[in-house]
């Protein structure tokens, strides 16, 4: 009996402790997405819209790296880092590579941010006004409208995804030209938020560099300048002048007005990663294509986004002898869109139907640049060329538009080859973990 | 138990033999020592075939009465060799008990409170002696020191830095994304194993943010911490079919550390002194340079090569920077005793060891205090083992970077003719050939670790009762281990990626501190019952509670720009700060019941249920069965006593454990970011769930122990099949959803393996005696169902070989882009050895003893993007050899070159296979009589000798080391190089005494 009685204790003594509650689990390092997506406050909106603006800027230099080195614009130098002089100039691209994923899914990852904020206003219990909430919804649009617009630059013609509001249910793969029409749309949308929310307040802080886009109608300029360029890659010209009309654009105004991404080396701030000295050595280097001081024309001040090494530089058989010039500091601003893309837009949306409107523009980007005033023939393929040639030197090194215009009139193969064996890459291969 | 056991059955015998003590009135009398000399307590004294015995007291003294002489006395004791005495006469009896061989293999732990004796054991437990562990040479750290002495382990180094970073794996990948080493039990405490990546040095190398995003600052592990001089023997459960006990937490394997204690006696005071130095053991080697080479490198070079040829001024960087002798001192002072029921053992030690390159090196200091006191008419014993230890380790700044700044990748561009000298007023000149001047980043440069950890453990048992055939014991046990691990970081801004006149955008002087501050609780409650009944069966049932609680706290703070020379962190212009936190409560209860049929047949069941924090639902109960079947046929009479097998036994195990999710695996939490003064949240890369479940492993184990010729021939052969199920992965996500990454339960692994052991006793002799030792074991894995598409994970892509998970592939396959196919992926490796086979050897003759071990790791192969690395800077020591090219046109260089361009990976996986002497160690032992004469008895024994770790490596890989780890010890990915710290050859002199 005395035995069984010690057998009680401990099955008694066992089922106390069995009976112990732990308690539950928490995330001690942050914020749950759920805390947004179900109901976002006005304080929430204010962290998770600084978010959008900070996570534009993630996988930036990346991407303007790659599409750089490949426009020929400048080689990329790291001699941890092959693949920039190997894999980026003989278009031999990895689906499953640094260079394709980490900007394509960066660019994913800032449209959640959108998506759980868009979500989180339709749910808020907030005061939201109907002018705040539409002006909440136009700069997040136009936002998400950029970062879509940076994907298809990325895939072009091998197709992106539009919808990706579910992360469980992704909706299709469609091509190019039906990426383009969506963010066109999307970007309409935006505009119409942001009219309709003009003169009311927008309830967090828009940090794109310039607090000209701090209101609703001010961002809405933002908005109609980033549509311009869209139309102008859908060749729909008309819509360009339109988009130009309702934009910042200021022909002969000061051609570096814009909107940019804002860099400190302060706290979780992040610095400028392009910028890097002229004189760096191969360890980690950018150097200016050569073609782009050979090609240069005499007098042009552009040739300022340059700089003379000391030495040359040599590494995997290619040698430079100009540096990177364009950012001189690591918390210097990187434009997102600035007046003098919008005035080469206006030219490109005139030189087949308005020649003369098209040879102001360009005449304004050549007086600012110490050029004289445009002489050549006004035929639309010799605009044409005029204004790839002055897009080139104007928005040299500034996230690969050389390499998208030469691509959209199908003239990669203008593009010079260093080694070879080397070739133009048309696109990145979808990632693959998109498994299409 | 034995001995209590024992000596109530003494009493009984006395009892039953008193009429005739009555009548036989000769005594016997005598003193035990031990071959030092101290006197040994609790001797079995029995009178051959008979039950009249006794036990030797506390000063190892006996008496016996015997009714005739001459008479055969048998000595027996726990850890001591058997010994038989002829008394003729009635004379005092001084004797010599030796210490048996196997004295450490006597017991194996089973339970969370119990042990069986070895022989009855199911599993096959890896058991290292103090002796094998520390005995033939001092290893710098405790994992280190089990290298090649574990069947079944795949013990790597990281790195060559001092201070450790080494990973164990038991018995090959127990999980791909969760934790995959060991749980560490020392005295009963659980120990944090954790590597801890410190500040700063990824925000100098940006290592990570090309792509991987694993730690590639080759932290240590702290395991480290722990020092191999205080222990007394290591128990390792190699899988879930003996780790179950340890429920939730069991599956990477259990290491069981029991630390020495004191013996009652004569106080005993050791002193040992190493001396030695460290010597790199493998160099690269550099290109053979002359005019045209160096003039390939770019327009110029080959005339500063010539001028350099003709001054004299070509360097070799590689021996500049790793061809130091790191200088090696250890120091330990340790002392024993105690009595009347309380024992002791303290101990103090110091180890420094300099690296291999300059300002590198690494101090450690232990103080441990151990005691047991009996109490209660000793049916209580209370037990506290406390540790403090205070390390500092300075590891240099090597491996993987983005920036060209590591003093590694600084050397793969840096070539002979480069002048990196300091001038006569110590200013560095630039390095015209890398981003940084190593010789200047050497000098200049802090990357500190220093751990401050204090472990304290305590433990009562209490027998409720105890009769003579069944008995109740309560046990309680708690202990903490607590730590902080500063990481210093300094770059003084006038190195050349910090000096802004370089670069403007150099980041001019960056100081980080990193603070981690680590609790780990354990407490535990047990009642052992115990009951033999009157056939011999003996029950042997256990139950009891566990719960653990996990904090740990780690902040970093990088400041840049700084003012002057200054580098508290407040002195810089810009200053980043992190933090991360994890806290975890894990409960759980444990019941076993074992049965003992004459030692015939040895059955055991258990199951242990865990609850955790860590779980979807913290309170659900995972459930964490056992059972196992040793049968002893050589118990049953088949083989006579004569017969050449004397031990033959059948073991069976079933067993399963778990593995908790990785910490935040259940979350999908916001990171925090900034810009332009404003704070903002974003989305994490991973996407966590919240219905995530553990991993389950489930392990069978079978084989075969077996012992010819009195046990001088021992052979235990052991296979182990075993399941992971419920993978924890942090699989791929389509990365349009936001999301690249996503954890869940996708999936299953499977490890089967053999391990084989055999001992033999060559010679045993007086004078000479010879034992020798193979271990023998292979491992071969495959993911048997994955339900997420097939991943990369742990390298930079398959451009260079990656390591992929895929169904029906092995766990640890290296793939490549298959360039002669259609561009997906295709085996080009595996990072598994074929086997590993190791051979231990201790001869002795009179005073003199020798003891090696090999170690051979035939295959697994590794990613040696050190070559490439090398290549692109034009200095690979083999660039103009003609190896490598099937078709003899390229030179080694040129064609790594070219299949790098092309996308292959293949010339970039290497076999790293190596055949290592791991230990070798020379002593003499000073002979009692000249001890005497010497000096007066005070000194008992004085051992000196010389000793080598890795004196010879032979290996066909083609850098530093085949044993490497870009990535840490954690994880997949083992076997990356990128420019790595050399690891290092050790030749030490000792002197050894005991007072």
């Amino acid at each position: 009996m005395k035995k069984y009685n010690r057998y009680l204790i401990v099955a008694i003594s066992i089922l106390f402790f069995a009976s112990c509650e732990v308690e539950e689990g928490a995330n001690l390092n942050g914020a749950s997405t759920s805390s947004i997506s179900t109901d976002l406050s006005r304080g929430e909106l204010i962290n998770a819209s600084a978010g959008v603006f900070a996570a534009m800027r993630t996988q930036l230099t990346l991407q303007t790296d790659t599409q750089s080195v490949i426009g020929r614009e400048y080689w990329r130098f790291q001699a941890s880092e092959p693949r920039y002089t190997a894999d980026l100039l003989t278009a031999n691209l990895d689906s499953n590579t640094f260079y394709t994923t980490n900007p394509y899914t960066a660019r994913y990852a800032n449209i959640k941010n959108i998506n759980l904020i868009l979500e989180g206003l339709a749910n808020s219990t907030a005061d939201f006004s109907d002018a705040e909430a539409a002006s909440t919804r136009g700069v997040m649009n136009t936002i998400k409208a950029h970062e879509l617009l940076m994907v298809s630059n990325q895939m072009f013609q091998n197709g992106m995804r539009i919808n990706v509001v579910d992360e469980d249910n992704l909706g299709p793969f469609v091509s190019y030209d039906e990426a383009l029409a969506a963010i066109s749309s999307l970007l309409a949308d935006a505009s119409n938020d942001l009219n309709a929310a003009a003169g009311t307040t927008i309830p967090f802080t828009v940090i794109l560099g310039n607090d000209a886009f701090s209101t609703p109608s001010g961002f809405a300029t933002f908005t109609s300048a980033i549509r311009a360029r869209v139309e102008a890659y859908r060749g729909n010209y008309g819509e360009v002048s339109n988009a130009l009309n309702n934009s910042f654009l200021n022909i002969g105004g000061d051609l570096t007005n814009g909107a940019y991404h804002v860099f400190s080396l302060t706290g979780a701030d992040i610095p400028n990663g392009l910028a890097v000295g002229i004189n760096t050595t191969s360890g980690n280097a950018r150097v200016a294509h050569p073609s782009f001081v050979q090609d240069i024309l005499p007098g042009d001040t552009r040739i300022s986004k340059v700089g003379a090494r000391d030495e040359s530089i040599t590494l995997d058989n290619l040698t430079g002898n100009f540096g990177m010039n364009i950012y001189i500091s690591n918390i210097d601003p990187v434009a997102i869109i600035r007046n003098e893309e919008l005035v080469l837009l206006s030219a490109e949306a005139n030189y087949q139907t308005n020649p003369v409107a098209a040879v102001a523009a360009i005449d304004a980007v050549r007086t600012a640049a110490g050029l004289t005033p445009y002489t050549g023939a006004t035929d639309p393929a010799s605009l044409l060329n005029e204004i790839l040639f002055q897009k080139r030197y104007s928005l040299f090194g500034e996230g690969g538009h050389r390499w998208i215009d030469l691509r959209r009139f199908g003239r990669l193969d203008q593009l010079p080859l260093d080694r070879a064996g080397d070739q133009v890459a048309m696109m990145f291969p979808i990632p693959e973990n998109e498994n299409q | 138990m034995k001995q209590k056991n024992s000596r109530i059955r003494t009493i009984l015998t006395l009892l039953l033999f008193f009429p005739c003590i009555l009548i036989a009135q000769t005594s016997l009398s005598g003193k035990i020592t031990d071959k030092s000399g101290m006197s040994v307590p609790f001797v079995n004294v029995v009178e051959k075939g008979t039950t009249n015995g006794t036990t030797t007291n506390m000063d190892g003294d006996f008496t016996l009465a015997v009714p005739n002489l001459p008479t055969t006395l048998v000595f027996s004791s726990l850890g001591f060799e058997t010994q038989e005495y002829n008394a003729v006469n009635g004379s005092s009896i001084t004797l010599t008990m030796a210490e048996s061989a196997q004295a450490l293999e006597e017991v194996v732990i089973t339970g969370l409170a119990t042990s069986v004796k070895r022989s009855n054991s199911a599993n096959a437990v890896s058991q290292v002696s103090a002796e094998e562990l520390t005995g033939t040479t001092a290893n710098q750290t405790l994992d280190g020191a089990l290298q090649g002495k574990i069947a079944g382990a795949l013990v790597t180094k990281s790195s060559g830095a001092p201070g450790g970073g080494i990973s164990i794996r038991l018995r090959g990948v127990t999980s791909i994304n969760g934790n995959s080493q060991p749980l560490y039990i020392v005295d009963g405490v659980y120990v944090n194993n954790s590597s801890i990546a410190g500040a700063g040095l990824n925000f100098i190398s940006g290592a990570a943010a090309g792509g991987n995003a694993s730690s590639q600052d080759n932290p240590s592990n702290r395991i480290a911490d722990l020092n191999p001089d205080d222990i007394e023997s290591i128990e390792i459960l190699k899988g879930a079919s003996a780790a179950a006990i340890y429920g939730s937490r069991g599956a990477a394997g259990v290491v069981i550390i029991t630390t020495k204690k004191g013996k009652a006696g004569k106080t005993k005071i050791t002193f040992k002194q190493d001396v030695g130095f460290n010597s790199i053991i493998n160099y690269r080697g550099v290109r053979d340079f002359n005019f045209d080479r160096a003039e390939s490198l770019g327009e110029g070079n080959g005339q500063l090569y010539l001028n350099a040829l003709n001054e004299g001024r070509l360097v070799d960087y590689e021996r500049e920077i790793f061809g130091e002798k790191g200088f090696i001192n250890n120091t330990a002072v340790s002392v024993s005793g105690g009595k009347e029921g309380t024992l002791y053992y303290a101990a103090f030690t110091n180890n420094e060891e300099d690296g291999i390159v300059k300002n590198t090196g690494y101090n450690k200091k232990t103080i441990r205090l151990n005691i047991d006191h009996k109490f209660l008419d000793d049916r209580a014993k209370v037990s506290i083992n406390s540790n403090y230890v205070n390390s500092v380790g300075d590891r240099g700044f090597f491996n993987n970077d983005n920036t060209g700044t590591t003093i590694g990748v600084a050397l793969t561009s840096t070539v002979p003719w480069a002048i990196l000298q300091p001038d006569e007023n110590g200013v560095y000149p630039n390095n015209q050939f890398a981003a940084s001047n190593p010789l200047q980043t050497r000098d200049l440069i802090t990357n500190r670790e220093t751990v401050n950890r204090f472990t304290v453990g305590g433990s009562l048992e209490y027998d409720i009762f105890k009769y003579d055939n069944s008995s109740l014991k309560a046990i309680l046990n708690g202990g903490v281990d607590f730590f902080s691990l500063q990481t210093r970081a300094i770059f003084p801004k006038e190195l050349q990626f910090q000096d802004q006149r370089n670069d403007p955008t150099n980041l001019n002087g960056v100081s980080a501190i990193g603070d981690s501050n680590n609790k780990d609780a354990n407490y535990a409650a047990f009642l052992v019952h115990n009951i033999s009944t009157d056939n011999n069966i003996n029950f042997t049932s256990q139950a009891g509670v566990t719960k653990q609680t996990f904090s740990q706290s780690t902040e970093r703070i990088i400041a840049s720009d700084l003012i002057g020379s200054e580098f508290n962190i407040d002195q810089g212009a810009n200053v980043n700060v992190n933090q991360v936190r994890f806290e975890q409560e894990d409960f759980g209860f444990f019941v076993q019941e074992e049965i003992n049929y004459q030692d015939k047949l040895i059955g055991t069941l258990g199951v242990r249920g865990d609850k955790s924090s860590n779980n979807g639902d913290a309170n659900e109960f995972f459930f964490f069965p056992k059972g196992s079947l040793a049968i002893n046929l050589n118990k049953f009479g088949f083989w006579n006593d004569n017969s050449a097998v004397n031990r033959f036994k059948l073991r069976a195990a079933y067993g399963e454990a778990g593995n908790f999710a990785p910490n935040g695996a259940l979350f999908t939490g916001y990171i925090n970011s900034l810009i332009g003064g404003n704070v903002g949240i974003v989305v994490p890369g991973t996407l966590g769930d919240p219905t995530i479940q553990p991993e389950r492993q489930k392990e069978f184990e079978t084989g075969v122990d077996a012992g010819f010729f009195n046990n001088r021939i021992g052979l235990e052969v052991t296979y182990y099949i075993k399941t992971v199920e419920d993978l924890v992965l942090q699989a791929n996500n389509e990365p349009s959803s936001g999301f690249p990454f996503r954890f869940a339960n996708a999936g299953e692994l499977q490890n089967k393996g053999i391990e084989a052991t055999l001992n033999v006793a060559v010679v045993e002799s007086d004078n000479f005696t010879y034992d020798t030792s193979v271990l023998f074991f292979r491992n071969r894995s495959e993911i048997t169902r994955l339900d997420v598409d097939p991943f990369n994970t742990g390298g930079f892509g398959t451009g260079l070989g990656t390591f992929r998970i895929e169904e029906g592939q092995s766990v640890t396959q290296i793939v490549g882009r298959d360039v002669d196919g259609d561009g997906g992926t295709v085996k080009i490796g595996d990072a598994e050895p074929d086997f590993q086979l190791s051979w231990s050897n201790n001869l002795r003759y009179k005073n003199l003893t020798l003891a090696f071990l090999w170690h051979w790791k035939k295959g697994g192969d590794n990613i040696n993007l050190s070559n490439l690395l090398f290549d692109f800077g034009g200095v690979t020591g083999d660039y103009d050899d003609f190896t490598l090219d099937p078709s003899g046109e390229l030179a080694n260089g040129p064609y790594r070159l070219d299949r790098f361009g092309a996308g292959d990976a293949r010339p970039f996986v290497e076999d790293a296979s190596y055949i290592r002497l791991r230990e070798i160690g020379l002593y003499y032992n000073f002979s009692d009589t000249i001890l005497r004469t010497a000096f007066g008895g005070y000194v008992s024994n004085i051992k000196v000798g010389a000793s080598a770790n890795n004196l010879i490596n032979i290996f066909d890989y083609n850098s530093y080391d085949p044993e490497v780890s870009n990535f840490g010890s954690n994880g997949l990915s083992t076997g990356v190089e990128v420019t790595p710290f050399p690891s290092s050859k050790r030749i030490m002199f000792s002197l050894a005494v005991d007072f």
